[in-house]
């Protein structure tokens, strides 16, 4: 669906945020279902598994959150160290909050805000008209939600199993993540700018990420991306553009 | 699971929670104030800036291929070159990530013959 077609699409504004999520599903339920297994060797139950994923819902740091419990750290250190890695998701809300008009589902959503949905949001809402906005986030968050729960439910009763049957599309699946963040990257490289600003980020972000720091590499690279974006002089353009 | 391990997963989820809830309060009652007085700047430039930064970041995080080796890496490349180009032709979302992870699939299936 092009720019255009989403802005004048006909049909419930949930179904496109239903539709714009899709391509998420296929990197949250391999991840899911890691989750699911993690957690069931780690000694918890599926119940216990699934009010995890449902609560907290915030990938990485349910894997640690779990980690810790099992190897028997305080428990205090677990939460703290669950904060930690999503504090990230501060500068989330206000970056999209322009777009977001005056509803009170909006807190309730708000659980929603992963990763991959402010990343989703944050291209698509200044897209639609204001009285889409609600009815798309829902749809859009609420499929990401859920399909993390029943991914990890999934992994907890039968990860094993499905991780030996198809051990590929454990491997080939996730790769839908980059190639989205991409597509919703690209159109932000508008200017010799933003372009080294943004590559900057990216390169600083897998270094991190192979020096084994991924949830502290978000803000971090993020913050050198900027440092470079605002440390850049922007040439001067008749059109006043920078 | 102990009553203990149950606090401990709420307070975690209720700090996650108030992690994305607390900063869009916050913002929205700066750009109700800002609305009352005209002209002044209603989102800082920064957090603009740092909106795109955080996805490019995220792209970079998610670009580390599950089996790191150089096959790993060229899947990736490739991947990502067909997700670009299905990009550059539709101006759309879904179908350059249906490309790419298709395209990526192929190169991971062939990667035991490049290796």
């Amino acid at each position: 669906m092009s720019d255009h077609d989403i802005a004048t699409s006909a049909g419930p504004a949930w179904l496109g945020g239903v539709r714009d999520s899709l391509p998420l599903l296929s990197g949250y339920i391999p991840v899911a279902v890691s989750f699911g297994l993690v957690a069931t060797q780690a000694g918890f139950s599926s119940l216990e598994t699934l009010a995890i994923s449902g609560l907290i819902y915030a990938g990485a740091s349910q894997f640690v959150f779990v980690g810790m419990v099992a190897s028997g750290a305080p428990l205090w250190l677990a939460v703290a160290m669950t904060l930690l890695i999503n504090l990230r998701h501060v500068v989330y809300a206000p970056n999209l909050a322009p777009w977001l008009p005056p509803s009170r589902w909006w807190p309730w959503l708000m659980h929603g805000l992963t990763d991959q949905v402010f990343a989703l949001a944050h291209a698509r809402l200044p897209q639609l008209a204001e009285r889409q906005r609600v009815g798309w986030f829902c749809g859009a968050a609420l499929l990401a939600w859920l399909s993390w729960i029943a991914g990890s439910l999934l992994g907890a009763l039968a990860g094993e199993w499905l991780m030996a049957q198809w051990p590929l599309l454990g491997e080939v699946m996730p790769f839908a993540l980059p190639a989205l963040f991409l597509v919703l990257v690209v159109p932000r490289f508008t200017s010799p700018r933003w372009t080294l600003a943004l590559c900057v980020c990216i390169a600083a972000a897998l270094a991190f990420t192979l020096g084994g720091l991924a949830n502290v590499g978000i803000p971090l690279a993020a913050a050198l991306g900027g440092l470079c974006f605002f440390t850049l002089r922007a040439p001067r353009l008749p059109g006043g553009q920078r | 699971m102990s009553v203990e391990l149950w606090i401990a997963l709420l307070a975690g989820a209720l700090g996650t929670y108030l992690i994305r809830l607390l900063p869009l309060l916050w913002m929205q009652r700066r750009l109700r104030h800002s609305r009352e007085r005209a002209g002044t700047e209603s989102m800082p430039a920064w957090l603009g800036v740092l909106g795109p930064m955080m996805i490019a970041a995220v792209l970079g995080v998610s670009l580390v291929p599950r089996v790191p080796d150089a096959t790993g890496w060229i899947a990736t490349l490739v991947g990502l070159a067909a997700t670009l180009l299905t990009w550059r032709r539709t101006r759309s979302l879904g179908l350059p990530v249906i490309v790419g992870v298709a395209t990526f699939g192929v190169m991971t299936l062939v990667r035991p013959m490049l290796g």
